[in-house]
């Protein structure tokens, strides 16, 4: 668990708030990293700007990605992970308010791995947050990293 | 002859008959006079010839012996003879040597004698013989003189008799020929002039003669008759033709007459046109007048003649004036060409319509050319209007087109924001009161928890809220495709989805079998999850719910009815039915946002169809709506149309 890291790409504070919230209700608090744009999400990313120096051989487990974020929007920061060998294969999920096909489209087509809308009530928030947290944490497989709940088997 | 002419064919035969017997009795009559008299001379001078003779002979001794007394009783014998007027006896030398006279005649001149011939000469009723006197020796011895009278006044006049009795008899005779001929020639023959005379008179050839003899007449009678009929015939044929004729020449002159009229007709049509017609020879030039080209251009007969009419033309056309009437000439298909003709009234050039056609006379031989002039200046004027107009109107639809696109990508964004930004506070709120809950559950008591619970409620709410709004505006933007739908099997879909959410609900359901549209699938399926998520839900306090889809033939029009037997409304009510966000019922009552029937009514809408309802209080209500204007828009596929009940619980 303890290479495991999520990237909560997020600029609304609340929906920030309730994600970790949600997260830590999860138990799966102990890594999450918060940028507030789409351009520090790549700094982050490829240990730029802001993140210059960061390790960038450590990238997350997933990336939480709003669609609507200020300087470059969601859409925008996917393409570019996705034009990247290093973000190529790391999986994204979108977590956002739309429910919009366009924006559906757009997303798988930009090569998300996932599209998740935000639920209003908080108990369903939680619901959704835990239960993706534990899919792309312990189940879902990538090239190089064993997953929690077959490192044992 | 002319008088004999005019008689009658009657006093002609009897007159003929007359004069025919009357001739041949004088003929008759006078030749046997005419012998009897020969005779009687020839009988006279024969006698008178033997008289002297004999006479002469018993003279010869008296002569011879010279004895005059002998001679003189010879003669005296002649006293016998009353005929015998005078005689004498000469002496060989002529000289008188006896006489004679009878008693009571006329004193004789005796004429010299001596030489000569014998001879007998007649003189009126007179008869003179002298006869020489031959002795044995044959010499002559004397000569004798006879003078005798015959009567032949008494002999013709007797025959005069026996002539005029027989003449009175022929007369009598050929009277009685006459009638007989009368009877049997006449008659008939007057029959036919008769019959001819009324047949001239009355032109009635129906009458026919009476045929009476079997010979020439009776055979003309016969010809007659056929000639009669023949010329009844002929006549009877020509009257015929002759009114075929009549009716011929009535109808030639209707026909005149209609010419004539129709001839006024077209002049006078061609004087009320506002069309200029003209006429042109073959080498398009003008000749004789050309009114309505004067009228129009104002040009005088001396302009316009020969080619002069083409300077009424725009001097600018004068070339496109001269390539058309020269391609035309080569009978190049020429209709039409626009040019400027210079117009008197209005004392400016103007565009017309030439357009000449080609006339042919009977032979196929190229005779002149004929045309029109149309004015066409208001039309073209309008028509450049239309078009300016036209393109003013589409410059302002580019115009409105950008502003209704800039509207509908603000609406755009605006319910992107309103899916994006207005939920996103929502879920703060939410988040936060139930943080409150769970991070300080033991300081919060009866009555915050309460007001907590409220504030989700109210978030809650007010994201289904925007979760219908966003609906409606996505109706309004997506794009109508339609297709075949089974409406049936799609309702049927929908409630079993509803009865899923809600097992314990019992709610017979009925929907008709093979309901056919023609309509986009996922417009439908909204409209269909409304109106039946409405029937589920207003039904949802009535014990043995029924919720119905069918369908009603209207002629062309096929309208679909979801029927409910639920709480029903007011129809006071019903036109603020479709507004968004207009309830008829309190949400405690029944929950709800107000947009789903405002929504229904758009996808129709969009369909060209409509909607509409029946309700009343607590007894249910009946939504029906239309996918196509005026269209048949479902089509029942399934021949059978009967009620197909499905139980869903």
């Amino acid at each position: 668990m303890d290479d495991m890291m999520i990237l909560v790409v997020e600029d609304n504070p609340d929906d920030e708030e309730m994600t970790l919230r949600s997260l830590s209700q999860a138990g799966l608090a102990n890594d999450v990293e918060v940028v507030r744009d789409g351009a520090e999400a790549l700094d982050f990313l490829f240990g730029t700007g802001k993140h210059a120096g960061r390790d960038t051989k450590r990238m997350p487990t997933v990336v939480l990605l709003d669609l609507k974020l200020p300087k470059l929007n969601g859409i925008d920061v996917l393409n570019r992970m996705r034009q990247d060998d290093r973000t190529r294969s790391t999986p994204v999920v979108i977590l956002t308010s739309s429910s919009e096909d366009e924006d559906m489209i757009r997303s798988y087509n930009s090569g998300a791995n996932s599209y998740v809308r935000k639920p209003i009530v908080f108990a369903d928030f939680v619901g959704v947050v835990s239960q993706l947290g534990m899919y792309w944490l312990l189940l879902n497989q990538v090239p190089g990293k064993k997953p929690f709940g077959r490192s044992d088997a | 002859m002319s008088g004999l002419r005019l008689r009658s064919v009657r006093t002609k035969l009897f007159v003929g008959v007359l004069v025919t017997s009357l001739a041949a009795i004088l003929i008759t009559g006078a030749s046997l006079l005419a012998y009897d008299l020969h005779n009687v001379r020839r009988a006279l001078t024969d006698d008178l010839g033997t008289q002297a003779e004999l006479i002469g002979r018993a003279c010869t001794p008296a002569l011879q012996f010279d004895d005059s007394k002998a001679a003189d009783d010879n003669l005296a014998l002649l006293k016998v003879r009353p005929n015998i007027d005078a005689a004498a006896v000469y002496n060989g030398k002529g000289a008188m040597f006896g006489h004679y006279v009878r008693d009571g005649a006329a004193p004789e001149t005796y004429p010299m004698l001596g030489g000569g011939e014998d001879e007998v000469r007649f003189s009126g009723q007179d008869i003179f013989v002298n006869r020489r006197i031959i002795d044995d020796s044959h010499e002559i011895v004397g000569f004798i003189y006879m003078h005798a009278h015959y009567n032949v006044f008494d002999r013709a006049r007797s025959y005069l008799g026996i002539v005029l009795a027989v003449g009175s008899m022929a007369l009598l005779v050929a009277l009685l020929l006459s009638l007989w001929l009368q009877l049997t020639v006449t008659r008939p023959i007057l029959n036919i002039t008769g019959l001819a005379q009324q047949v001239v008179e009355r032109g009635d050839y129906s009458p026919r003669a009476e045929k009476i003899t079997d010979d020439e007449i009776g055979y003309l009678v016969d010809a007659f008759n056929r000639m009669l009929s023949e010329i009844g015939g002929r006549t009877e044929a020509l009257e015929a033709s002759n009114r075929e004729l009549g009716h011929e020449i009535a109808e030639r002159k209707g026909a005149e007459l209609a010419l004539r009229h129709s001839e006024k007709r077209y002049r006078a049509l061609v004087s009320t046109l506002s069309t200029v017609v003209w006429a042109a020879n073959q080498r398009w030039e003008f000749e004789g007048e050309q009114a309505s080209w004067e009228a129009y251009t104002g040009q005088s007969r001396n302009e316009y003649k020969g080619s002069g009419w083409r300077r009424a033309f725009h001097p600018e056309d004068q070339e496109t004036l001269d390539r058309f009437t020269e391609s035309a000439s080569k009978g190049q298909q020429t209709y039409e060409v626009e040019l400027r003709l210079w117009q008197a009234a209005s004392a400016s050039y103007r565009i017309v319509g030439l357009r000449p056609v080609a006339v042919y006379d009977g032979a196929g031989e190229f005779r002149e050319w004929i045309g029109t002039v149309t004015d066409i200046d208001d039309r073209r004027r309008a028509e450049d209007e239309v078009r300016r107009l036209n393109v003013e109107l589409e410059g302002r639809v580019r115009d409105r087109t950008a502003k209704l696109e800039e509207a509908n990508s603000e609406l755009e964004s605006f319910s992107y924001s309103v899916s994006h930004d207005l939920r996103a506070p929502l879920r703060a709120i939410d988040g936060y009161s139930q943080a409150l809950i769970l991070d300080f559950g033991s300081q919060v008591n009866e009555k915050m928890r309460n007001y907590l619970d409220r504030i989700q409620a109210g978030t809650k709410r007010m994201g289904q809220l925007i979760e219908d709004l966003l609906s409606l505006s996505r109706i309004s933007r997506h794009q109508l495709e339609r297709r075949p739908v089974d409406l049936s099997a799609m309702a049927e879909q929908v409630l079993q989805e509803l009865q899923q959410r809600e097992p314990e609900r019992k709610v017979q359901v009925s929907v008709w079998d093979g309901i056919m549209v023609d309509a986009d699938p996922r417009l439908l399926k909204v409209a269909l999850e409304n109106l039946l998520g409405n029937a589920w839900k207003f039904t949802s306090k009535t014990p043995d719910a029924r919720i119905e889809v069918g369908m009603v033939e209207e002629g062309v029009r096929h309208t679909i009815f979801v029927r409910d037997n639920g709480a029903g409304f007011d129809m006071a009510y019903a036109d603020k039915l479709f507004g968004a966000f207009q309830r008829l019922h309190g949400v405690n009552e029944f929950p709800g946002t107000g947009v789903g029937l405002a929504t229904v009514q758009r996808v129709m809408f969009r369909h060209g169809g409509r909607i509409w309802c029946q309700a009343k209080p607590d007894k249910g209500a009946t939504f029906f709506f239309t996918l196509q204007e005026d269209n048949p828009a479902p089509v029942v596929a399934s021949s059978s149309s009967a009620q197909h009940p499905l139980r869903l619980d």
